[in-house]
């Protein structure tokens, strides 16, 4: 068997990088949207 | 069948027929606007030409052979210079929104169009009538008995070039972007032309039998038929209702 | 913004994916360790392929009806999808330097997907070019049927491309039918990241709701 373990593990910390990355940046653009509106609750 | 007799001809071949006609009215305007300034066209010339030059410098010629970079450098240089003339396309419209203008005329949006990529049709095919003498000569690569395929290739794929790159000019103009943003959404669409047009000019080139080309030029014409209508068709629908 | 059911079912579908990924699968014999990334990947792409898919249709559907809901769930369904085909692009090399032996091959699969990347990208681009939310949403749609009447043509040419010039590969990627427990993972993941699509439309469907300062009664949304 190939011992290619570390492509292993940098694919599945990069996807997972990715993933995160993005849910990080709906957050914050979430976050930036309801500082323009007061009067919204949630 | 057609007949083309007031009484007889069916009233939708007579609308196609208005379309066309007036298609190529705005084809006129606009070639006699491009042949009184060039300013395009030469750029694009001078452009090809360039391009030219650069990758005969570029490759070691002892490791590849002219006859399997000609292909390559032909449709490089169509792809860009063919832009150069779309981006001017609706461009010439922008000042004054003289687009207004046509969008006002008595005469059906899709002519707008079908008038605006026939220009740039011409325009694409001049470069090529340039270019491609200009490889033969450059090169010193025997075209003579293969023009007639290359101009085969040659018109197949500026058809399809200039339905995606009039509709994208259209779009792209009105859009802070406009230089970036039509090579961004032209480009992905002009590969499907470029690959078949490349490997067919290839295989032409080579003096294979056209018969080993056949699959890339269905290919194009496929992806022509398709695309004229999509474009033709989904021109209306960018403008304001 | 709390976190809503789905949310949270997609998190943990993920999680428990990954846990029988990496723990409770088996090691394939020939490509070793890497062969794993296939959990990933090969559902990134499944995902990658029916987000533009449902760009394509309410691209088409708002051209019809001209409802603005339509454009904004085009324009979530692009940038999630944006997400998950850069991952597909980049597990993909990261698999194929151990299997193939370099990163890009021009695989028919790979390469379809680079485009749908780049139409991805100019689609999202565009959007960002245009400040009138009409002619935005118009040209969107016109952009995004397009795109999905490219997508058979790039994979013709390339397809024709690779049949005329095979390539040859060290290992040849797992074979159609796999063992019980491979298929098994791979179907969880197909479900997982499916969630996981879901969950990430529907918030930034939500935000883009909020940020166009439409009504919140409006983001019901048949799905």
């Amino acid at each position: 068997m190939p011992h290619n373990e570390s492509y292993y593990y940098a694919a599945y910390a990069v996807a997972t990088g990715i993933y995160v990355a993005y849910a990080v940046l709906l957050l914050v653009r979430w976050n930036r949207v309801k500082a323009r509106l007061p009067g919204k609750d949630e | 069948m057609l007949a083309l007799s007031p009484g007889v001809t069916p009233k939708w071949s007579r609308r196609m027929l208005e379309v066309l006609s007036d298609a190529w009215l705005i084809a006129r305007k606009d070639l006699a606007i491009e042949f009184r300034t060039r300013s395009a066209f030469l750029s694009a010339v001078v452009f090809a030409l360039l391009a030219i030059v650069i990758f005969f410098f570029a490759w070691d010629a002892t490791a590849v052979a002219a006859i399997d970079l000609a292909p390559g450098v032909l449709w490089v240089i169509f792809t860009f210079s063919g832009l150069l003339g779309m981006h001017r396309s609706f461009g010439v419209e922008q000042p004054d929104r003289a687009i207004d203008g046509l969008i006002a005329a008595p005469i059906a949006r899709e002519s707008i169009f079908l008038g605006k990529a026939i220009a740039s049709l011409v325009f694409v095919l001049a470069i090529q009538v340039i270019a491609i003498p200009a490889v033969g000569i450059f090169y010193n690569l025997p075209l003579g008995p293969v023009a007639g395929e290359l101009a085969l290739i040659a018109i197949l794929a500026a058809i399809g070039l200039v339905a995606v790159g009039t509709l994208f000019s259209a779009m792209a103009v009105n859009t802070r972007l406009a230089e970036l943003l039509l090579p961004m959404l032209a480009l992905p669409f002009f590969v499907p032309i470029v690959i078949p047009a490349a490997q067919a000019t290839a295989k032409v080139m080579s003096a294979r039998p056209v018969g080993d080309a056949f699959a890339w030029l269905k290919l194009l014409v496929a992806f022509d038929i398709v695309f004229v209508v999509a474009c033709t068709l989904a021109y209306p629908f960018t403008l304001e209702e | 913004m709390k976190p809503t059911p789905l949310t949270i079912a997609a998190l943990i579908a993920v999680v428990v994916a990954y846990i029988r990924a990496i723990f409770f699968t088996p090691l394939e014999a020939i490509q070793g360790p890497a062969q794993k990334i296939l959990y990933i990947h090969a559902p990134a792409a499944w995902v990658a392929f029916m987000a533009f898919g449902l760009v394509a249709i309410t691209s088409a559907l708002y051209l019809w009806l001209r409802e603005d809901r339509l454009d904004r769930i085009a324009e979530s369904s692009a940038e999630v999808g944006v997400v998950f085909t850069t991952v597909v692009l980049t597990t993909g090399p990261i698999w194929g330097k151990p299997i193939w032996g370099a990163y890009w091959t021009w695989d028919a699969r790979l390469t379809l997907t680079l485009f749908l990347w780049f139409i991805y990208v100019a689609y999202l681009v565009m959007r960002g070019a245009v400040d009138d939310h009409a002619m935005r949403a118009r040209y969107s749609a016109v952009l995004g049927i397009l795109g999905a009447l490219l997508i058979p043509f790039i994979h013709l040419s390339v397809y024709l491309f690779r049949t005329l010039h095979p390539k040859p590969i060290l290992i040849k990627p797992s074979a159609p039918s796999m063992p019980g427990e491979m298929l098994t993972t791979l179907l969880l993941a197909f479900a997982a990241f499916t969630l996981l699509y879901v969950a990430l439309l529907r918030a930034r469907y939500r935000y883009a709701v909020t940020r166009d300062g439409a009504n919140p009664a409006e983001e019901h949304r048949a799905a």
